[in-house]
């Protein structure tokens, strides 16, 4: 190749990158620049310009990517202040995807997977490239809120907020602790739902299913029940107050914490139901709840500032 | 070893924080040379006469940037028998210019105060 048809290679690889209604413009005064470029080095090398001087002038003008992109104005799908927040919901998330497939795997009986790597195979389809969604549907999130940012820069604008405030303010609190009350009177009699539902003439199957056992009730349900009660009382003083003190949200974190333990006996220990489905569905519940306390206390905790010097 | 290592890494980061520097300047040094009309390499070699090089890949696609978003005006036209682009400041070209020149030169002042303060 000669001086010429290195320069046009790059122009060429550079152009075709560009939008199409400006592309033969700016290849056409590339060139031109490009040309008078080469010639004022070879004047000033004192010998005619061959591929090698070519080659070395055009590295540095970058890769014809980079050359193309410079031509454009940047374009950010994630903005920059939220790109290691992107990061950690996308890590958190695939990671919680992998291992919820990967314990989906392990429940199954051993010879259904078709062996070791017949169920690695199974898990990587099903869980590890199935989990793409996820962060996929966060560059379209993201996307979507740094594209709004840009179009109207004023329109999020932050506003100071107290920590000890009541999330959702006093209104919500009313409705969480009717929420509560609510919810401790279907625990306390769980066939209300069917005598309200069918007016006392639902299946005897459907009874027994809602009927706890009698394990249960002799000590942990009493157990349970003055925990949860103990909430009211704590939200009631938190409303009254205002606002969540010191000693009230330690209060909170101790009762949760209690809680959670509580929930985790029940789960590991003897049936809560009468039935081994209702008392399944129940156990994957209450299992639910407690891990999501625990993550929520995770992050408060991972979340909580303590400014002090190191 | 050590010092080597440290000598490495402040070079880095005056590499780049240099190139930071140079980035807020680029535009305000291009827009300075085209109150008369210029095209892309007697305006690089303009810039590069009075001290202030840049690169001929930044350059170049500045130009076109420039001229998108409303602040040049371009023509072609052939002398010496080579088609040239020229890019010369429109109007909104000048205002910005005029706004850019008062912004610098109060910084350019402020930094020096600062600078020169003896610590």
């Amino acid at each position: 190749m000669n001086a010429n048809e290195v320069i046009e290679s790059y122009i060429n690889d550079v152009a075709v990158l560009l939008p199409r209604k400006q592309r033969n413009d700016v290849a056409f005064e590339l060139r031109a620049l490009l040309g008078e470029e080469l010639q004022g080095r070879a004047e000033a090398a004192g010998r005619a310009a061959d591929a090698p001087m070519a080659l070395e002038l055009l590295q540095g003008f970058g890769r014809p990517r980079d050359m193309a992109a410079r031509y454009r104005s940047p374009l950010t799908i994630i903005d920059p202040a939220d790109g290691r927040s992107f990061l950690r919901a996308a890590s958190i998330g695939m990671a919680l995807i992998w291992a919820a497939g990967l314990l989906e795997l392990l429940q199954r009986p051993a010879d259904a997977a078709g062996g070791l790597l017949g169920a690695l195979a199974q898990w990587w389809t099903g869980a590890v490239v199935a989990s793409l969604w996820w962060p996929g549907l966060l560059v379209v999130g993201y996307g979507l809120a740094c594209w709004i940012r840009q179009r109207r820069p004023q329109a999020p604008e932050w506003v100071p907020r107290k920590s000890d405030r009541i999330y959702g303010g006093r209104v919500a609190l009313v409705m969480a602790i009717f929420g509560m009350a609510a919810g401790i009177f279907l625990l306390v009699h769980p066939h209300w739902i069917l005598d309200t539902a069918f007016g006392g003439r639902a299946a005897p199957a459907a009874y027994q299913a809602l009927t706890y056992t009698d394990g249960f009730l002799r000590f942990q349900a009493p157990c349970l029940l003055l925990l949860l009660l103990l909430n009211i009382p704590l939200f009631v003083a938190v409303l009254l107050k205002g606002h969540w003190s010191t000693g009230l949200r330690g209060l909170q974190i101790g009762l949760s914490v209690i809680m959670c333990a509580m929930l985790a006996w029940i789960v590991f220990d003897g049936p809560v139901m009468m039935t081994a489905r209702s008392d399944q569905t129940a156990k994957s519940l209450v299992m639910l709840i407690v891990v999501i306390t625990l993550v929520d206390m995770g992050i408060k905790l991972y979340r909580r500032v303590s400014p002090a010097p190191r | 070893m050590h010092s080597m290592v440290c000598h490495m890494v402040n070079t880095d980061i005056f590499a780049k924080l240099e190139l930071e520097l140079r980035r807020g300047v680029v535009v305000l040094a291009a827009l300075s040379q085209l109150r008369t009309p210029r095209y892309g390499y007697e305006l690089r070699q303009s810039l590069a006469d009075k001290g202030m090089p840049i690169e001929e890949g930044t350059l170049y696609p500045l130009l076109r940037r420039l001229e998108t978003q409303g602040l040049l005006k371009s023509e072609w036209k052939v002398e010496d028998g080579s088609p040239r682009r020229y890019y010369a400041l429109n109007a909104d070209g000048r205002k910005l210019l005029k706004k850019l020149t008062e912004s610098w030169q109060g910084m350019n002042e402020a930094v020096s105060r600062l600078t020169n303060e003896e610590g």
